[in-house]
């Protein structure tokens, strides 16, 4: 039984017919699998939030920072490990420089153990400890101050220090590397809290361990009732939900691309079942031969399905692989697209299910003509 | 005959067969919707983001910030400054002698979206008392405006119809407690009716703020702009620096407009690729179906060019009512739609846009995707001229 070879030369009956289809195919994929990235990179960002840490920040924005002593207040929820404060430095002067140096201001423990996707070594950690005027930079950043680990930097900030010197200078004692590109340092916040003059002793924001993620929400409310009515009323959400609020704020990007992938996926699913429907009945007659010859119906009518198949997976695949390739065009200004096997599976499910879908009604009017009638015609 | 009219009789024929062959022509037709109905929108949300940040900016207004800032919010100007540079003689006057000039501060506000009831930000701009003045385009719609001293806020309609809480009477919670809503304006068709709007010097001891960001001054007429820049300059030992209005928007909505335009054009030309493809498969299946009546024609005495010009024809039809039935389309479902976006005047801030579909965009997509049929048409054209008639008589 010579099937494969059958169903390949079905499809090269007419080459041109086939080309071009498989080529449309190719173009839809490619799309398809750049859309479903961005949906992807998306859901990656929020799954990649960790759901034991809170967050706490000033319930108004560009308000008045809230006060150090708020954190041993958290502290004392219960199911609260560890709270870790945040602030920032900005290098800022007047001397036309092309690049700034921006740092968190923090405890590095914790920091790192929130941002477990963030890859530090313990070494470097242990010198963040020792030295109090240490800097942790992503390798991106030193690249881009031409700075090396050893060095120290001076840099001046609109944060004075408390004797009225703007320039605060950082021993570089390490680096750490963030999933996607990333320009910033930590710096210790004792160090920076205990020396800067102006909003001494607060954080706009704190970071919050918590035991248990699935009382997360609980959590969030118990930390804000402490400060309701207060002068510096809290907001506390999980980094999940701020990613997740991050992504929507872009605007519906998913109705955006599910959208568009709808329309692809029509115009994609008329055009390739015109193809199959005119290849298969040009053929009505050479598949009532193959019945003649002894050929089960059903094993003609796995023929047809075969070769849809075979017209749709092969350029679909292409067309994810080139998806793929293309994906890292568009890193700097949309964020990750994220072609994963996972989003290939969708795709060649989808590719499948158009061949079948296609396939079908033409199959349906195959079975039913009778295979003298099919002969008989020209 | 001449070619003219042979062209037509072969278009009227080939044309005439359509039904016979229907699912095949609807090939074209709807390749060519599909990329037409995707590409439009697209292509709108680009240009209507554009017109609605440059939607406020006038010539005759002019905007001082630190030096290296890019947007608003990265600058930073010290009352004394603002006060000083108000006095400059290129800056306009009322009646009463003083500056039209309002020195600025931008924050956020959060809000939900009505859509999706998700959390959001409106860009919140504390002004001078002369904001309107200097804004001649805006207008109050409803209510009052803010008094001063008070924590009362006016709302941009923008601003008002996508997100809750704006209503006049409502109150919005910011620093020190709640602010409530006073009054609604519009006008400038722009950014500025996403906003949410108060007395700057209210905003600035609310937040404990001590300078203010900005600093946009009418001139007397925009030839002063030069001269109010080297004042500025100077004055501030290069510290700060004036722009035109139109030229400082242009610049600071860059970053947005350079993604929307590189997602528009990724995605169109994909789709027009795509397109190219099934307006060949198409036209080539077209001409393979009537083979015999081309060969025929041929052998009548009709010229292989009217052949193959009927054929193009065809195809520039049939791609013709394709990117019509994608332009009803996108127009009946995105025309007027309004939407919210990232792109207000702080970095995390919504701007409020409408997509406006303009003929000038229509039309072009329309000539685009007929470029397209054609370029589908040339090749199959080119086959049915070129076909041995002998040969292809013979077949049957």
């Amino acid at each position: 039984m010579k099937f494969l070879p059958l169903v390949w030369a079905g499809l090269w009956r007419r080459p041109v017919r086939s080309i071009l289809t498989a080529s449309s195919i190719v173009v839809a994929f490619v799309l398809l699998g750049l859309l479903q990235g961005v949906n992807t990179g998306f859901d990656r960002a929020i799954a990649a939030a960790n759901r034991n840490f809170l967050v706490t920040g000033t319930r108004v924005r560009g308000g008045a920072p809230m006060p150090i002593s708020a954190m041993s207040k958290i502290r004392n929820v219960p199911g609260v490990l560890d709270v870790a404060p945040r602030a920032y430095f900005m290098e800022d002067d007047n001397r036309s420089k092309e690049n700034y140096l921006a740092a968190l201001a923090t405890d590095p423990d914790l920091f790192f153990r929130m941002q477990h996707k963030a890859n530090v070594d313990k070494k470097d950690l242990d010198a963040m400890r020792r030295i109090r005027t240490g800097l942790l930079a992503t390798p991106e950043l030193l690249q881009l101050f031409k700075w090396k680990v050893g060095d120290a930097v001076t840099v001046r900030s609109r944060s004075l220090q408390t004797d009225g010197n703007p320039d605060w200078t950082f021993n570089i004692v390490g680096t750490f590397t963030m999933p996607a590109t990333a320009y910033f340092g930590v710096i210790n916040y004792d160090y920076f809290d205990s020396n800067r003059a102006a909003d001494r002793g607060t954080a706009e924001m704190f970071y919050v361990e918590i035991q248990d993620p699935t009382r997360a929400l609980a959590m969030s409310a118990a930390i804000d009732r402490i400060f309701a009515n207060s002068s510096h009323e809290s907001r506390t959400r999980s980094q999940q939900e701020r990613a997740e609020a991050r992504a929507k704020q872009m605007g519906d990007v998913k109705l955006f691309t599910n959208a568009i992938m709808g329309a692809v996926l029509f115009t994609l699913a008329f055009l390739t079942g015109n193809t199959l429907r005119q290849s298969l009945q040009d053929r009505s007659r050479e598949f009532a031969v193959l019945r003649a010859f002894g050929y089960s119906v059903n094993h003609v009518l796995s023929l047809a399905f075969a070769e849809a198949l075979l017209l749709y997976l092969p350029p679909a695949l292409v067309g994810l692989g080139l998806a793929r390739l293309l994906a890292p065009l568009w890193k700097e200004d949309f964020g990750s697209i994220v072609v994963s096997p996972e989003v290939a599976v969708m795709g060649l499910s989808c590719a499948a299910i158009l061949a079948l879908v296609g396939a079908a009604l033409p199959v349906w009017n195959l079975s039913r003509t009778p295979v003298a009638g099919a002969l008989r015609k020209t | 005959m001449n070619f003219i009219s042979q062209t037509l009789a072969v278009t009227s024929m080939n044309l005439r067969n359509i039904p016979r062959r229907l699912g095949n022509s609807l090939v074209i037709v709807i390749g060519i919707a599909g990329a037409v109905a995707v590409f439009i929108p697209i292509l709108a949300m680009s240009i209507s983001f554009r017109a609605t940040i440059e939607g406020d900016g006038s010539d005759t207004r002019a905007i001082v910030l630190t030096h290296r800032a890019i947007a608003e919010s990265d600058s930073s100007l010290s009352r004394d400054e603002v006060i000083a540079i108000m006095d400059y003689p290129q800056v306009m006057r009322d009646s009463r002698g003083r500056a039209v000039a309002s020195g600025e501060v931008i924050l956020v506000a959060p809000v939900s979206r009505k859509r999706d009831h998700s959390d959001v930000n409106v860009t919140l701009r504390g002004v001078g008392e002369q904001y309107f003045a200097m804004r001649p385009e805006l207008e109050l719609r409803s209510g009052r405006m803010f008094e001063s001293g008070k924590q009362e806020l006016i709302v941009g309609t923008g601003a008002v119809s996508q997100f809750d809480g704006l209503q006049i009477g409502e109150n919005l919670r910011l620093q020190d407690g709640d602010w409530k809503v006073v009054g609604t304006f519009a006008g400038s068709h722009g950014a500025r009716e996403s906003e949410v709007v108060a007395d700057a010097l209210t905003v600035m001891s609310a937040y404990k703020l001590n300078s203010f960001n900005s600093l946009t001054v009418a001139l007397r007429s925009p030839r002063e702009l030069a001269a109010f820049s080297k004042t500025v300059e100077q004055n501030s030992k290069s510290l700060l620096r004036a722009r035109s209005e139109p030229e400082y928007l242009a610049t600071a909505s860059e970053s947005v407009n350079r993604m929307l335009r590189l997602v528009g054009y990724s995605i169109g030309s994909i789709m027009a690729l795509g397109a190219l493809f099934s307006a060949l498969n198409s036209m080539y299946s077209a001409v393979s179906a009537r083979r015999v009546e081309m060969a025929t024609l041929r052998a009548l005495g009709f010229s292989s060019m009217a052949v193959a010009g009927g054929v193009l024809i065809e195809a520039l039809l049939l791609a013709l009512i394709g990117a019509a039935v994608g332009a009803a389309f996108a127009f009946a479902f995105f025309d007027g739609a309004t939407i919210s976006t990232l792109g207000g005047a702080v970095w995390d801030s919504q701007l409020v846009y409408s997509l406006s579909i303009t003929p000038v965009l229509a039309t072009g997509v329309v000539l685009l995707a007929c470029a397209l049929g054609l370029a589908g048409g040339l090749l199959p054209a080119m086959r049915a001229a070129r076909a041995n008639i002998a040969e292809v008589l013979h077949e049957t």
